[in-house]
């Protein structure tokens, strides 16, 4: 017996309340034809994510948007691999190569395959994740300039001691010396201090000049 | 970049990082001092490290006469002392001062008559307690473009281990040969005696 169930495009899509989820939910989510790659659907999110309309996007190819692929490889249906929450790029209407957490699945619907290909945005938590190894490093770099110039003003004024009863060098000669390993002493404990006020006052960013030096612009 | 064999200082201009313990590096700058100098090079040392007066005195105890080398001394002011008339020294206010250090470099090497010179940068792990990282990078490439255009070589002591290894790296790749301290000292060790 013939299965008369309605295609995607025939009727399942157009069920008001399937619609009005479809359309609400926080995801991008897009229906693709698995034959011939064309966006059968997209919902809400995806369309705002994409930056065009749908009318615009229905019927292209998803290689336009969603996949970086070349037509005849496809990640799902040429070489078979899974996505599930995997780390994806979906391209912008302007070229805008925005970071997303995709999961494909496979839906047959009366005798058409579907992709079912879902995805979140995740720029907010990219860029975390950057601040967050931007800011270690900008730590370590700060606990560095403090702990080598540590030992050697240490090894300075063990090698200043000898020289005191010597009689090589002069009172003001070995002030001097002291001098200097305790100015360097305020210096290194004046870049705790900011460290310290940086950390208290929550600072989420780097300084410019220190992203410059890591990003090398 | 290759970290075999010593310091050369008789043929092209080379640049080179020199690293040691905390310890050492006070040794390590005389034995560079005395390498140049048994090389036919005139020394330029950059002291942020030790007054100028201090470096003087501890030159004269191992042989070394104040004529033989030039001084840019970035401490003395910094620490209260008295800058001493030299036409080998010259004063910077402060380590931080970048504008003024990369003037004094800049000016002395032009009044060294000798053929044959370097600068002794002491040391780059002094430097960064002044100023950033980021800083530091800067203003150490305007040094190594300023003594490749003058035709200087460049010997950068450092603590090892002691800087970001961002700036590590980027030092790594602008100088010709990184030299340890142990390296040095045998060198130094098994040629002593043309070395003084």
């Amino acid at each position: 017996m013939a299965d008369k169930s309605p295609t995607w495009e025939e009727g399942i899509s157009r069920n008001d309340i399937f619609r009005e989820i479809f359309d609400r939910i926080q995801t991008g989510i897009m229906i693709i034809d698995a034959e011939t790659h064309a966006i059968v659907d997209i919902n809400d999110d995806a369309e705002h994510l994409i930056g065009l309309s749908k009318d615009q996007i229905i019927g292209k190819t998803c290689h336009d948007f969603v996949c970086l692929a070349h037509c005849g490889e496809c990640p799902i249906t040429d070489q078979h691999n899974l996505f599930h929450s995997t780390e994806r790029v979906l391209v912008s209407a302007s070229g805008e190569r925005i970071p997303v957490l995709k999961t494909v699945a496979l839906a047959t619907v009366k005798t058409r395959t579907y992709l079912i290909e879902s995805f979140v945005d995740i720029r907010d938590q990219k860029k975390a994740e950057e601040r967050m190894v931007a800011l270690l490093a900008y730590l370590n770099e700060s606990v560095l300039r403090v702990q080598k110039p540590l030992e050697l003003t240490c090894q300075n004024l063990l090698s200043i001691e000898p020289e005191i009863g010597s009689g090589d060098y002069n009172a003001e000669e070995i002030r001097m010396q002291i001098q200097v390993q305790v100015a360097n002493l305020n210096t290194m404990s004046a870049t705790l201090k900011d460290l310290a006020r940086q950390a208290a006052e929550g600072q989420k960013e780097i300084p410019d000049g220190f992203r410059e030096f890591i990003v090398g612009k | 970049m290759t970290n075999n064999g010593g310091l050369d200082l008789t043929t092209d201009t080379r640049l080179y990082l020199l690293l040691s313990n905390p310890q050492d590096i006070n040794s390590m700058n005389i034995m560079v001092v005395k390498k140049s100098l048994s090389e036919g090079c005139t020394p330029l040392i950059v002291s942020i490290n030790r007054p100028g007066q201090v470096l003087t005195k501890s030159y004269a105890k191992e042989g070394i006469s104040r004529d033989q080398y030039y001084v840019v001394d970035a401490v003395t002011h910094y620490s209260g002392g008295t800058a001493i008339s030299d036409p080998h020294i010259r004063y910077v206010n402060q380590p931080s001062d970048l504008t003024g250090l990369g003037i004094a470099i800049t000016e002395l090497l032009k009044e060294i008559p000798a053929q044959k010179k370097c600068i002794i940068f002491d040391s780059v792990s002094m430097l960064l307690i002044h100023i950033p990282t980021a800083t530091a990078s800067k203003f150490l490439h305007f040094v190594v473009n300023k003594l490749k255009l003058s035709d200087v070589s460049g010997i950068f002591l450092c603590v090892e281990n002691g800087i970001d290894p961002l700036i590590f790296s980027q030092m790594s790749a602008f100088v010709d040969r990184i030299v340890q301290y142990d390296d040095l000292k045998k060198e130094f060790t098994v040629l002593s005696g043309s070395w003084k």
